[in-house]
């Protein structure tokens, strides 16, 4: 049979990649330029999340702040709907990365496409309502779902850790090699990206992404399908674009191909089912239509709702959902009182508005120079499920360091200066003197003073009588904390000798942003 | 140089480097280079090259085609007006005269304390000693392998390989205040060659700086005593916990500079535990008195 396939259709899905192939590369650059570069200052490495209007929303109503930088957002509504669902077929990265998988997986025959699919496009309707209910009371759930923090968080606690793993075995590969010269450079290379490679929760973040990949099994996109509140939002304002689908009758075989292969389930044919609302023009449909029978000219009209998929019960009862389960994620010690693990980056917000503004995104913990910023787990409770946490064993807070709040999108952690940053206190350190050295063995050992930061030191030594365990008696330095001077920095953990438990220690209790998570009366006169 | 500049000088030294360091020493003789050369100066280049020259030149310890490690002080992730890190001048000084002297290649490296990249771009000794030339590697964890140290207390420890595999050796410690050892120079330096668990070294921290002076044995010292720190060592945090000597003080025996270093914080040497033990180790010789020194302002 003569190829009768629409070559416009087919370039435009030959742009279509390139666009995706950019912003990903775009994406990555920017994730990858999240980090201490020489400069103390960052440009707007987190550009892309302003762009997003589900952060926005989520963000707006959980703070009731408005934040001047997501005004970029209406860029992406304004495109949506001139053109439709465009952002998420040509430029979400996340998207890009599902749509790959599915090619590849369509490719090897995993995903075998056989009958248009039907169903589960409401889903995502609830998780958008969900998410924006749930904001208006309080509980910013948005980053769960949203596909650039998702993607980011990702990103920064699995994808890079294991890539910056990897690359370590390529590295000792080229020593093997006795490519030495070649090795050095690599490994120099490698040194100066400055990827974070330590993540408690990594395995597991790295598991979610993994079972989302492979949803792709069942159906192509089947995030941008099913789960997107993203996807969903700009589905409804997609829906007076100017390019609407249309099929020409004389030419349609009704083959069906253009249903089997739409990316997201959007229905091209026949042409009055099309749902502008799930169209992300990935220009599949046209391109693949054996009679160049689909084409999207321009036309004023305006689709109806998806009404199917949005109905007026759902939206209620996903909405009553929301409302009742904020309290669930509040049955928590987190509320009553500060966890001791929960050491916030300086420049956090006071807990409650932090949770409010936080999207989990991760942009911190690709930022921390020392890896020290860590997903938290339950240190603050259901709905503090991976904001950042500081965890001193694993990397202090620098000093001159206040990259984490440049990076932070949606300002949970206040941008700071680095000299307002030098100044802000984040937890208290102590010593626990049953283990340490001069204390309980009457050895020398300075490591923590020589290592703390501020200036006069917070830690300072007096001498102090040891019996050992021998009977005699020592004479040493042993460390004090000045607690005016302590910003928790925790450097002091961080490089203390005992390893598996040190013994000094950096506590949230004294941090700044609290009122409550004190322990010392302010005695004025 | 002739009498009347030396008087001078020394009557202006003595004052600046706080009465100590001008009472000691005799007039070096025009023939043989002095034991301790000891330049100010209101630039660290000017400094540091009167130095190195008033020994008799790079060329005494570099020879063409060697390959050259310069170990500063890199450990902290401040800018050279808090003198927590070497000066970057004389790092790039060093460098160039080390090229100048026939060098093949010049690294420049340290094992950092602080975060690494940020101690090499802010204390501008990255920028400084590439713009001069030469190599400036953060640490290779696959270029570290245990060593016999063979000290009279360490005896053997993990060491960053490029330090032992080059043909000169170059210390250029900047002199700090330090709560533990009072003061660190050129011996607690080499701590920046070595891997971790470096902090446990701070139980015996005097004898395994010696022993470590003892095991890398560099063939100049330069210290740095420009800026120097004197208060909240080793790191500082304000200007004002530094001081301004603008000094360099540069010799072949790595005890001597030590000693002379220690007379900046008004410290006698033999005070030094530190000194006590590369005496014995036979590392040099810190009886400032009996040394030849050569003093001048440049």
């Amino acid at each position: 049979m003569k190829n009768e396939r629409s070559r416009k259709h087919r370039r435009l899905r030959l742009l279509r990649i390139a666009v995706q192939a950019f912003f990903l590369g775009l994406f990555f650059t920017l994730l990858f330029g999240t980090r201490f570069t020489g400069e103390d200052y960052i440009g707007r490495v987190e550009a892309f999340f302003h762009f997003d209007p589900l952060l926005a929303a989520a963000t707006f109503l959980a703070s009731r702040a408005v934040l001047a930088y997501f005004a970029w957002a209406a860029v992406t509504i304004i495109v949506t709907l001139l053109f439709g669902r465009v952002v998420c077929g040509w430029i979400c990265p996340l998207g890009t990365v599902h749509q790959f998988f599915s090619w590849i997986f369509k490719k090897a025959k995993f995903l075998r496409p056989k009958k248009p699919a039907s169903g589960g496009l409401w889903v995502k309707y609830a998780v958008l309502v969900f998410v924006l209910a749930a904001a208006l009371f309080s509980l910013n759930v948005a980053g769960y779902f949203d596909p650039l923090s998702f993607l980011t968080r990702v990103s920064a606690a699995s994808l890079i850790p294991a890539f910056e793993r990897g690359l370590n075995v390529l590295v000792g590969v080229v020593y093997a090699a006795h490519l030495e010269a070649f090795g050095d450079r690599l490994a120099q290379a490698v040194q100066t990206l400055m990827l974070n490679s330590t993540f408690s929760q990594g395995f597991f973040i790295g598991l979610i992404f993994l079972g989302v990949v492979l949803l792709n099994k069942w159906r192509e996109r089947f995030w941008c399908r099913s789960i997107c509140p993203l996807g969903a939002m700009l589905g409804l304002f997609s829906r007076y674009n100017l390019f609407k689908l249309e099929i020409d009758e004389a030419k349609c075989t009704r083959c069906n191909l253009c249903s089997i292969h739409c990316q997201t389930q959007a229905s091209p044919f026949p042409a009055d089912q099309w749902k502008s609302s799930e169209c992300v023009y990935c220009e599949t449909c046209a391109a693949i239509c054996p009679t160049r029978a689909i084409t999207f000219p321009v036309r004023f009209r305006k689709e109806k709702l998806p009404d199917v998929d949005l109905s007026r019960r759902r939206i209620l009862a996903t909405s009553f959902l929301a409302l009742f389960s904020v309290p669930f994620f509040r049955i928590s010690k987190a509320r009553k009182r500060a966890d001791e693990k929960l050491i916030r980056p300086p420049g956090a917000l006071p807990e409650p508005d932090f949770l409010r503004k936080c999207v989990k995104c991760g942009e911190c913990l690709k930022a921390c120079p020392t890896n020290g910023l860590q997903p938290a787990l339950a240190e603050a409770g259901p709905e503090g499920l991976w904001t950042p946490v500081l965890v001193p064993q694993i990397g202090y807070c620098e000093y001159y360091c206040s990259l984490c709040t440049q990076v932070c999108p949606t300002g949970a952690i206040k941008e700071l200066s680095v000299p307002e940053k030098t100044t802000v206190k984040i937890g208290t350190a102590w010593v626990d003197k049953n283990r340490c050295l001069p204390y309980f063995l009457g050895r020398p050992c300075i490591v923590c003073e020589e290592h703390c930061p501020v200036s006069p030191k917070a830690i300072k030594f007096v001498m102090v009588e040891t019996k050992r365990p021998d009977g005699t008696t020592a004479v040493e330095k042993a460390p004090v904390i000045d607690l005016d001077l302590c910003i928790g920095c925790g450097i002091c953990e961080n490089k203390c000798p005992v390893t598996d438990r040190p013994a000094i220690f950096v506590t949230s209790v004294g941090e700044q942003r609290s009122g409550e998570n004190q322990f010392l009366l302010k005695m004025d006169n | 140089m002739n009498r009347r500049t030396f008087l001078k000088d020394a009557a202006f030294g003595g004052a600046a480097l706080g009465a100590g360091a001008g009472l000691f020493g005799r007039m070096a003789s025009a023939a043989a280079p002095p034991d301790l050369a000891i330049i100010q100066g209101d630039s660290p280049a000017a400094i540091t090259r009167a130095a190195v020259e008033t020994l008799g030149g790079m060329g005494r310890f570099v020879a063409k085609g060697d390959v050259v490690l310069i170990k500063p002080n890199i450990g902290w992730d401040r800018t050279p007006e808090m003198a927590a890190c070497t000066n970057p001048d004389v790092v790039r000084t060093l460098v160039e005269l080390s090229f100048t002297a026939g060098a093949k290649k010049v690294t420049v490296m340290d094992n950092t304390t602080n975060q690494a990249q940020r101690c090499y771009a802010r204390s501008g000794i990255q920028e400084a000693a590439k713009a001069a030339g030469a190599d400036v590697p953060f640490i290779n964890p696959r270029r570290i392998k245990k060593m016999n140290i063979g000290g009279a207390w360490l005896k053997e420890w993990d060491v960053i390989q490029d330090f032992v595999e080059c043909d000169a050796l170059i210390n250029v410690p900047i002199a700090k205040h330090h709560s533990l050892c009072r003061v660190t120079l050129g011996m607690k330096n080499w701590l920046g060659a070595i891997a971790d668990p470096r902090n446990r070294l701070h139980q015996r921290i005097d004898e395994a700086s010696a022993d470590l002076a003892a095991f890398f044995k560099p063939k100049l010292t330069v210290l740095d005593a420009y800026r120097i720190l004197v208060r909240n060592g080793p790191q500082g945090g304000r200007p004002s916990d530094t001081r301004l000597l603008k000094t360099s003080v540069a010799g072949a025996d790595a005890a001597a500079v030590e000693a002379m270093g220690a007379t900046f914080f008004d410290i006698p040497p033999a005070d030094l535990p530190l000194l006590q033990f590369a005496v014995e180790r036979k590392l040099g010789r810190i009886d400032l008195e009996k040394l030849v020194l050569e003093k001048r302002t440049v």
